[in-house]
């Protein structure tokens, strides 16, 4: 008899306590986990700090009203050492542990396209926020992927669109040896033949990605006398050779094209000794142009930050407005219902009016051309001579993609 | 199709004398890590992590002075000091320790080390990459030919002789010098006549880090100073050390050598597959000389 009711006790205990594990979780509302993987280690940070900063800045507007459809969000970060490794199992870890709603990033092309193929297979969307490849929306395109960032097809439209009407025929094509050095490039010179059939390539040069002395490359490239250099580095790369150019003279010898050589996030770190007349595009100027939304977004995000936003915090904020806006059209937290929603979906920007196109999920970003230049009231330089490039201007057709695609 | 297409002599100049300015920097943090390997028998794995750790240095006491040509000169002595500090004291707390055990174990501690390292750095500098100017009459650069060279490269060219020298007068005419020679190759012998290997060791292994700390500290003005500067470096130092010879200092010379002139004339003579060309030189060295390619101290 003692036994039994030793045991019945006990039994009875343990009951009682399920039910207040129970049910408390069953109270409480999850919260929604979005997980932003990126390289926040070396050069690439200075891009991808905006990113999470303008997202996070977002999110806590949200959620100081009361969250989304009544639940707070929770934003996980995961550094990749922009190494495809490293990033893909801090993916994995916030897909299959952490059970994140949205994954969100990153700088690095390889590694976007192996979360958006490891989203494919769990049905977790992705927004690719700053990488450049136009395989993410093309040829490796489907539904779990968005990107809310310019990619290599379009940019590279736009820069063709740019040193077409200049008077230069022989080029040179150098860059990082990487998916996004390459597309670039590749994105440029297929454009620039098709607008400007007498272009001729005079020769290619590739160096590692992470390559810390490019004084043999621009010696190299100078000997061969082009008349413009077409140079595709991508995160890594940008700014330590900008920093060659100015050291060797490159800029002063021969005009070269650097997609984002006039963004902020380059410019900034390099001040004063960032060469002049180097010729970039890039999505947002927080100068540039100056409307009201655009102001308004510099304000906010300086009274936060302490500083002034460059692109990635538009890509931050374009994130935020898509996956909240989706939600909030929806009615309810669901995955499929979200991706119903931000198809064909616009939102208000510092940059104007941006749509989400629908077919290939890729987002319609204008383009900004100029040519990097010293200004009063700046410690570092700005662009000057900036041309407008709308976005439907320069996205591939929907034929395009179908074909890339099959 | 772009196969020699650019080689004027001109432009071969130019690439030579670029390829022996990096081979500077490759021989200096070569040499250190071939002295310690040739007199301690430790691969030093945390050499690269001690290599940027003197080009942070150099960038935060160099920013102190405000950048200015004084401040470079003075970062520029005092960083590898500092890293030469660091080193006194991982040794003599650690290491010394360790000479007993087996080698495996010594290269998996200097490992962790390279590991931890790196972690300090990221920690105490974060993890935005540094940017360096030189003085400004280091800036800049002068034409040969039609072709610019930096001047930096040209100060590159001057130290790299002079330290070379300075380690060849170190080894040979120095009483130091011979005591570690002599304790690479029979280390026994010399504790057999009454000199305390142990200190040995400890100065061998501060000079050698001295060295690393001094290539980060010349490298510093030409390049990012970022994160992943041991991983590259490593990698090319121990290449160097290998086709060279093992402890031989000379034989880091020349491997610097080897490395650094494939390197530059190979990125004028074929762009599109220079990154290959100094690994591909350091297959066939090893096919035709597997020991290296000077006589090894072991």
């Amino acid at each position: 008899m003692k036994k039994l009711s030793v045991f019945k006790i006990s039994l009875a205990i343990m009951f009682v306590a399920c039910l207040f594990v129970m049910i408390p979780s069953s109270y409480a509302e999850k919260p929604l986990k979005i997980g932003i993987v990126d390289c926040y280690s070396g050069p690439p940070s200075t891009y991808t700090n905006d990113v999470r900063d303008a997202f996070k800045m977002e999110v806590a507007q949200l959620n100081a009203s009361g969250g989304i459809l009544g639940r707070q969000i929770e934003v996980l970060t995961r550094d990749s050492k922009f190494k495809v490794d490293i990033g893909l199992a801090a993916a994995k870890e916030l897909v299959y542990r952490e059970n994140v709603d949205i994954l969100m990033g990153t700088i690095n092309s390889a590694l976007a396209m192996a979360i958006s193929d490891m989203c494919k297979k769990e049905k977790v969307p992705f927004f690719v926020t700053f990488s450049k490849s136009d395989k993410i929306t093309g040829a490796k395109g489907h539904r779990y992927v968005f990107s809310i960032t310019e990619n290599t097809a379009l940019a590279g439209k736009a820069a063709a669109v740019g040193l077409a009407k200049k008077p230069y025929l022989k080029y040179w094509i150098a860059g990082d040896d990487y998916e996004y050095g390459h597309a670039i490039a590749d994105g440029v010179w297929t454009n620039l033949q098709k607008m400007k059939p007498d272009v001729e390539l005079l020769g290619q040069s590739w160096w590692k990605v992470g390559e810390p002395d490019f004084t043999p490359y621009i010696t190299a490239i100078l000997s061969a006398k082009p008349d413009a250099v077409i140079v595709a580095t991508g995160g890594a790369g940008c700014i330590p050779f900008l920093k060659a150019a100015k050291a060797t003279g490159f800029n002063e010898r021969v005009p070269f094209f650097m997609h984002t050589a006039t963004e902020l996030s380059t410019l900034k770190p390099l001040g004063l000794n960032a060469p002049e007349g180097v010729i970039g595009t890039s999505n947002y100027f927080f100068y540039y142009p100056e409307t009201a939304a655009n102001k308004l977004f510099v304000k906010n995000f300086e009274a936060v930050y302490n500083r002034k936003p460059a692109v990635g915090a538009l890509y931050g904020f374009l994130a935020a407005r898509y996956i909240f806006g989706a939600y909030q059209k929806a009615g309810v937290i669901d995955t499929e219902k979200l991706i119903d929603n931000v198809e064909g979906m616009w939102v208000d920007s510092p940059v104007g009016k941006v749509t989400m196109r629908a077919y290939d999920h890729q987002a319609m970003l204008p383009m900004f051309m100029g040519v990097t230049q010293k200004a009063a009231g700046y410690d570092f330089l700005i662009a000057k001579d900036i041309v407008t490039i709308p976005g439907d201007e320069v996205m591939p057709t929907i034929e395009e993609i179908k074909a890339a695609r099959k | 199709m772009e196969f020699a297409a650019n080689v004027t002599l001109a432009a071969l100049i130019q690439q030579v004398l670029v390829g022996l300015s990096r081979t500077t920097i490759l021989f200096i943090v070569a040499s250190g890590l071939s002295l310690v390997l040739g007199v301690l028998r430790i691969p030093n794995v945390a050499h690269g992590s001690l290599y940027m750790i003197g080009a942070f240095l150099t960038y935060t006491i160099a920013t102190l002075f405000g950048q200015s040509a004084s401040g470079f000169w003075l970062a520029l002595l005092v960083a590898p000091l500092g890293v030469a500090l660091i080193s006194f004291i991982v040794e003599r707390g650690l290491f010394c320790r360790l000479y007993e055990r087996e080698h495996m174990m010594l290269l998996l501690f200097t490992f962790s080390f390279s590991l931890v390292f790196g972690d300090v750095v990221k920690l105490v500098w974060g993890s935005d990459y540094r940017s360096l100017v030189a003085p400004v009459f280091l800036q800049g650069s002068f034409s040969i030919g039609s072709l610019p060279f930096p001047r930096y490269n040209l100060f590159l060219l001057i130290i790299g002789p002079l330290v070379a020298g300075g380690l060849w007068f170190l080894t040979n005419r120095t009483k130091i010098g011979k005591i570690a020679r002599a304790a690479a190759v029979d280390r026994e012998m010399v504790g057999a006549i009454g000199i305390n290997v142990s200190w040995v060791f400890a100065a061998v292994f501060v000079i050698g880090c001295y060295l690393a700390g001094l290539g980060g500290a010349l490298v510093a003005p030409t390049q990012n100073i970022t994160q992943g500067m041991d991983h590259t470096i490593i990698i090319e130092a121990f290449l160097i050390v290998i086709i060279g010879g093992l402890g031989n200092i000379w034989g880091a010379l020349l491997g610097a050598l080897i490395f650094g002139l494939t390197d530059s004339v190979g990125i004028l003579v074929w762009p599109q597959f220079a990154i290959v060309f100094p690994y591909a030189a350091v297959i066939t060295v090893l096919l035709f000389r597997p020991k290296g390619l000077l006589k090894s101290t072991w």
